[in-house]
């Protein structure tokens, strides 16, 4: 985004925090960089018939099965256009990878981890539970996304 | 250190799970001293590692187990199971120990005293004779020190100094130390009595060891255990009692005193012997102790590298497939002949990944063997542990996944399924009871069974507990069959078990492993008699990893379906016999005469609008097989064949249970693979139950003995039925070719006159001139019956309702639903051969045993001598048998199966009736015992040889 956020974090390597920023519908997310194998474009995804609707299919990884869950029905927002593939975050969990795809991906932001501040009480429920925290950057806020959650995978484990 | 440790952590695990089995096998055959041997070489090479790798506290361990274990070896001391409980303690303790070892890389702190204690009191105190064979071993192996406490005072680095010093000269380096020469050493001495004798006797006068000549080779084995260890090594270079075993070595270095030479030279080649015999002997029990030589036929391979490689090589089929795909497309030349090689060379590739990926299920039944023996006697009962086929390979994924599944199978058997000995005696049983654990390959899978033969399945109660647990009401059990109520053991939570044991009965059995079964697509089933005992029967595919499947279309997506589960494919709709019809919305379709129920997979996975909805809609229905039953599947088209890789679906869509997994396809597209148990999933729990009901009707046909009948018309309309396995062949005759001679109908047949009769009809009297005949060949005279029609041929089981006075008719019986007159081959056959053949004459008719477990062998022969003028009494089983008697029957000759027949005299059955083997390979066959041997397929020289020996037994008589 702009060189400013880049100069605020140079100081303190140890206490940064690097996100992903992503854009899904008008929000801007930050995920954790460490939990990003790789950003890809999603090509020919297979749907599955009869899945959980944020399944958004499978597609081909170099020889790998991407399970593709879409972050906006995740969140709740309406769909992409068609026609709009977006942009595909992959994340290893396990034996596993799984593409989370969100409307667009931008560049790496470094934000003090101090600053990382709770989601506010009246955000919808939903949303909080799929986001750690928020920073406040110049212009708008970055919601730190819980990956694990997003992908559904947190409420897999609470509830096995 | 660290390879080293994990390596001979690897080494240690086998070499004690194959110990626990070992042991329980020693247990029952105390005397078997191969068992012994093997168990002793394995446990001293762990112990020999462990001095090696500096692990004290193993060691001591190690080497109370293995001074008790050479107490057994020596005869000191006689096997007693809690001698072999102790033992099995011992190994349980290194097995703790060996955990903590792979966890932190160092021994835990602890103290096994009192486990040593225990096992050095059982080698010495507690039999008198054995305590002075410890006595009297104890100056020989190391003067100073007690015997357990070496271990302790033995520093760690004098293994590495001294061994290879000691066996260099003996062995060669490649050999491990502690584990081949003391194999090759002992059986060296036990090969070679007189020679290792002799230089001991000599060698022990130099070095004034008192009791040295008096070592017997029994004696002598401890000490060689003990001398690998490394404090005795060095001990024995001073040790005085060491002087035998130290003459050797010192001799073959000199090379001095020819004496010894020609004793060495033996000793050498015996040593040459041992080690082939070792090698080429009993694989298991050599493969520990002969490492050194077998280790250049395997080597050792993490499974992570194997897995890689399986990925691998599947990405490389892949990419392989989409090549094609694209050389096919541009249709280049050039290309075809490296790309076909390319296949072919990839298609190895992939069969060799393959076959690293089997195991034999005898590696998942390691543990069996000690698991029942616990069971046994926790639960105070006798089990036998029967094991068969346990070289029958499957992916060692799949092996994994049932190991727990069948572990658990084998304890329930043990605890629920088998008896007590006082109950087991009661009911006239074994008080051993037996579990049998069976595995084969049959199609692509994998079929294991566990029965045992314990009290059978306790219908009662399983309906009790299934109505308890709201699963059924009173109304569907009374209708069930007792296979349907079985069934109920793999519903979940429930357990009938009346005591909670701490083996099984915790309400989490059968329900667990069928879900574990059924996880990797496998068919679990049980069934059960009251008082026999139970059968589970598990059926799993052989490997997960590829397998062939069909690519249907389906809207404008693609599906795969295993081939496995296809039984067919049907185009329906215009221009096909096949019509798809509805019941009440339901679609059905008429497959050879049966209906089968249809799934529509627009409809199923919601893409799209079902088909058939009119006539004139086309498309593709695809048979599966869904739990047993037939289900159709409507698609769009049938697009192609495709050898796929499985992959695993994420857990996000584990709900999804029309699927069973993901693939690749040769062109990079991702294809969902379907599951037919989970798309047919309602539908077959319903058709279950019918089709239940309808197998049981069947089996109890079965039982019956159904016949398989001609039915003919022959004089009026009504239906007559032949038996068919009478009937030789069916013929037409042109009616003129038909000649009277001496008052008979005969016929030019194969170049003889064959005489014809009618049944009930006139001869001729069909229009178009041809007569259909019924041909009864029989040694070399042919007959012939004329009928008018032949109708069909039924299996049907017959029950004659009406015996008749009727000559040439046995009876009535209901066949497809209208009486059938049964007609009596013989009484017509004997009309024609009347007055010709002595047969007819005989007074009466002669009695025959027949004796065949195979009741097609039985149908196959009991018509055919009925035919030819005996009564026969089948039988299928030796029990049958002796119940007839007792009942003190009297037969003319008993025929049948040379196993039984001998069977049968040897318990002095019937003593002086002559004996009439039929076989398929009489060649194989010879016996002093039985009077004639005939094959099978010669249905006249059995006959002539029938009439043969009984004619023989009326002259005696």
């Amino acid at each position: 985004m702009s060189d400013d956020y880049l100069t605020e974090s140079e100081l303190n390597a140890e206490d940064m925090n690097e996100y992903v920023s992503v854009r899904i519908g008008n929000q801007l997310f930050g995920a954790p960089v460490l939990e990003i194998r790789e950003v890809f474009t999603p090509q020919s995804v297979t749907s599955v018939p009869m899945a959980p609707a944020e399944v958004a299919g499978l597609l081909n990884l170099r020889g790998r099965i991407v399970t593709a869950i879409d972050a906006r029905r995740r969140l709740g927002l309406p769909p992409r256009d068609a026609g709009d593939k977006g942009m595909a975050l992959g994340v290893e969990r396990g034996s596993e990878i799984f593409g989370l795809i969100v409307d667009s991906v931008g560049e790496v932001l470094r934000r003090p981890s101090a600053e990382l501040e709770p989601v506010p009480a009246h955000v919808d429920p939903n949303w909080r539970s799929m986001v750690k925290g928020v920073h406040r950057l110049d212009k708008e806020l970055l919601a730190v996304l819980d990956v694990s959650a997003v992908l559904g995978l947190a409420d897999t484990a609470k509830a096995a | 250190m660290d390879d080293l440790i994990s390596e001979f952590l690897t080494e240690t695990g086998e070499s004690l799970e194959v110990i626990d089995s070992e042991l329980v096998r020693f247990e029952k055959n105390p005397e078997d001293r191969a068992i012994l041997d093997n168990i002793f070489r394995l446990l001293h090479t762990v112990k020999g590692t462990c001095g090696f790798l500096g692990l004290p506290r193993l060691e001591a361990v190690a080497h109370a187990g293995e001074t008790l274990l050479g107490k057994f070896r020596d005869g000191d001391l006689t096997v007693t199971p809690p001698m072999v409980t102790l033992v099995l303690h011992a190994i349980d303790q290194i097995k703790v120990i060996l955990e903590v070892i792979e966890e932190t890389s160092g021994e835990p702190e602890g103290d096994d005293g009192e486990l040593i204690k225990r096992l050095e009191d059982a080698s010495m105190g507690r039999s008198p004779e054995g305590a002075e064979a410890a006595g009297k071993s104890k100056p020989a192996a190391d003067v100073e020190a007690p015997v357990a406490e070496v271990p302790v005072d033995v520093p760690g680095d004098a293994t590495a100094d001294d061994l290879p010093e000691g066996f260099d000269a003996d062995l060669g380096r490649d050999l491990r130390p502690g584990e081949v020469s003391l194999a090759d050493l002992e059986a060296a001495f036990n090969d070679t009595p007189a020679e290792v004798e002799a230089p001991a006797d000599e060698s022990s006068e130099a070095a004034t060891a008192s009791d040295a000549p008096k070592l017997g080779i029994g004696d002598f084995d401890p000490i060689l255990g003990r001398e690998l260890r490394p404090g005795e090594v060095s001990a024995a270079e001073l040790e005085a009692a060491f002087g035998s075993a130290e003459a050797e070595v010192d001799v073959e270095n000199t090379g001095a005193d020819l004496d010894v030479i020609t004793a060495d030279m033996t000793t050498e080649e015996a040593l040459q012997i041992a080690v082939a015999e070792l090698s080429g002997g009993d694989d298991s029990g050599a493969e520990a102790a002969s490492g050194g030589v077998k280790v250049s036929k395997t080597v050792r391979v993490a499974v992570e590298v194997l897995e890689t490689l399986m990925t691998t090589v599947s990405e490389l089929v892949l990419t392989r497939n989409q090549l094609m795909q694209a050389a096919r497309a541009a249709e280049d030349e050039e290309l075809k002949g490296p790309l076909q090689r390319l296949s072919a060379v990839t298609g190895e590739l992939q069969d060799g990944v393959m076959k690293t990926r089997m195991q034999p299920i005898g590696d998942a039944w390691r543990k069996l063997p000690r698991i029942i023996r616990d069971a046994s006697h926790d639960l105070d009962k006798k089990i036998e542990l029967e094991m068969e086929g346990s070289e029958t390979e499957l992916d060692r994924q799949v092996l994994e996944l049932i190991k727990d599944p069948l572990t658990h199978m084998i304890r329930n058997s043990a605890d629920h399924g088998l008896e007590t000995p006082e109950i087991r005696e009661a009911a006239g049983k074994d008080p051993k009871g037996t579990i049998k654990l069976k595995a084969y390959h049959e199609g692509g899978h994998i079929i294991i069974a566990i029965s045992d033969d314990g009290a059978g399945l306790n219908t009662k109660r399983i309906g009790e507990k299934a109505l308890e647990k709201g699963l059924t009401t009173h109304e569907e059990l009374a209708q069930m069959t007792d296979g349907q109520i079985h069934r109920y053991i793999f519903a979940a939570g429930f357990s009938t078990a009346a005591k909670v044991t701490n083996l099984s009965g915790r309400g989490v059995g059968m329900d667990v492993v069928r879900t574990n079964i059924e996880q990797i697509g496998g068919i679990i089933d049980v069934s059960s008699s009251a008082g026999k005992g139970s059968t589970f029967t598990i059926k799993i595919p052989l490997t997960l990893a590829i397998v062939s499947a069909l690519i249907v279309g389906c809207e404008d997506q693609r599906f795969a379906i295993p081939q496995l589960s296809v039984r067919e494919l049907v185009r329906v709709g215009a221009g096909s016999e096949h019509a798809v019809e509805s019941l009440n919305g339901s679609r059905i379709m008429r497959l050879r005469d049966q209906l089968m129920p249809l799934i529509d997979l627009h409809e199923a996975l919601g893409i799209g609008e079902a088909k058939f909805q009119t006539a004139d809609d086309t498309g593709f229905v695809i048979v599966l097989d869904a739990g047993g039953r037939n289900v159709g599947l409507v698609v769009d088209n049938v697009l192609d064949t495709e050898e796929i890789v499985v992959k695993p679906l994420s857990d996000s869509l584990r709900g999804a249970s029309a699927y069973s997994g993901a693939t690749i396809l040769g062109d990079g597209s991702v294809l969902m693979i379907l599951d037919p148990n989970g798309l047919a999933g309602d539908i077959v729990s319903a058709m279950e139950e019918d089709n239940e009901a309808d197998r049981a009707h069947r089996r109890a046909a079965e039982t019956n003995d159904t016949q398989r009948l001609l039915l003919v018309r022959a004089g009026g309309d009504s239906v007559k039925a032949v038996p068919l396995a009478l009937v030789t062949r069916l013929e037409e005759f042109e009616v003129k070719n038909i000649e009277v001679t001496n008052g008979q109908h005969v016929v030019q047949y194969r170049g003889r006159l064959m005489p014809i009769i009618p049944l009930g009809t006139k001869i001729g009297a069909n229009e178009g001139g041809r007569q259909p005949v019924l041909v009864f060949a029989e040694e070399r005279t042919a007959m012939g019956l004329a009928v008018d029609d032949i109708v069909d041929v039924v299996e049907e089981r017959v029950d004659l309702q009406m015996s008749s006075n009727n000559p040439g008719v046995i009876g009535s019986a209901v066949i497809k639903g209208d009486a059938t007159d049964v007609m009596d081959i013989g009484w017509h056959l004997d009309q024609i051969q009347s007055g010709g053949v002595q047969r007819a004459a005989q007074a009466k008719r002669r009695n025959v045993l027949l004796v065949d477990a195979d009741a097609f062998a039985r149908r196959m022969i009991a018509p055919l001598l009925v035919a030819a003028g005996y009564d026969v009494t089948p039988t299928g089983g030796l029990h049958e048998v002796r119940a007839i008697a007792d009942a003190g029957d009297n037969f003319d000759a008993l025929v049948g199966d040379p196993a039984a027949l001998e069977k049968i005299q040897s318990e002095g059955l019937w003593a002086d009736v002559p004996t009439l083997a039929v076989t398929d390979w009489p060649d194989g066959n010879q016996s002093d015992n039985l009077t004639e041997i005939v094959p099978k397929s010669d249905r006249g020289a059995l006959i002539a040889a029938l009439d043969r020996v009984s004619q023989d037994e009326e002259e005696a008589a």
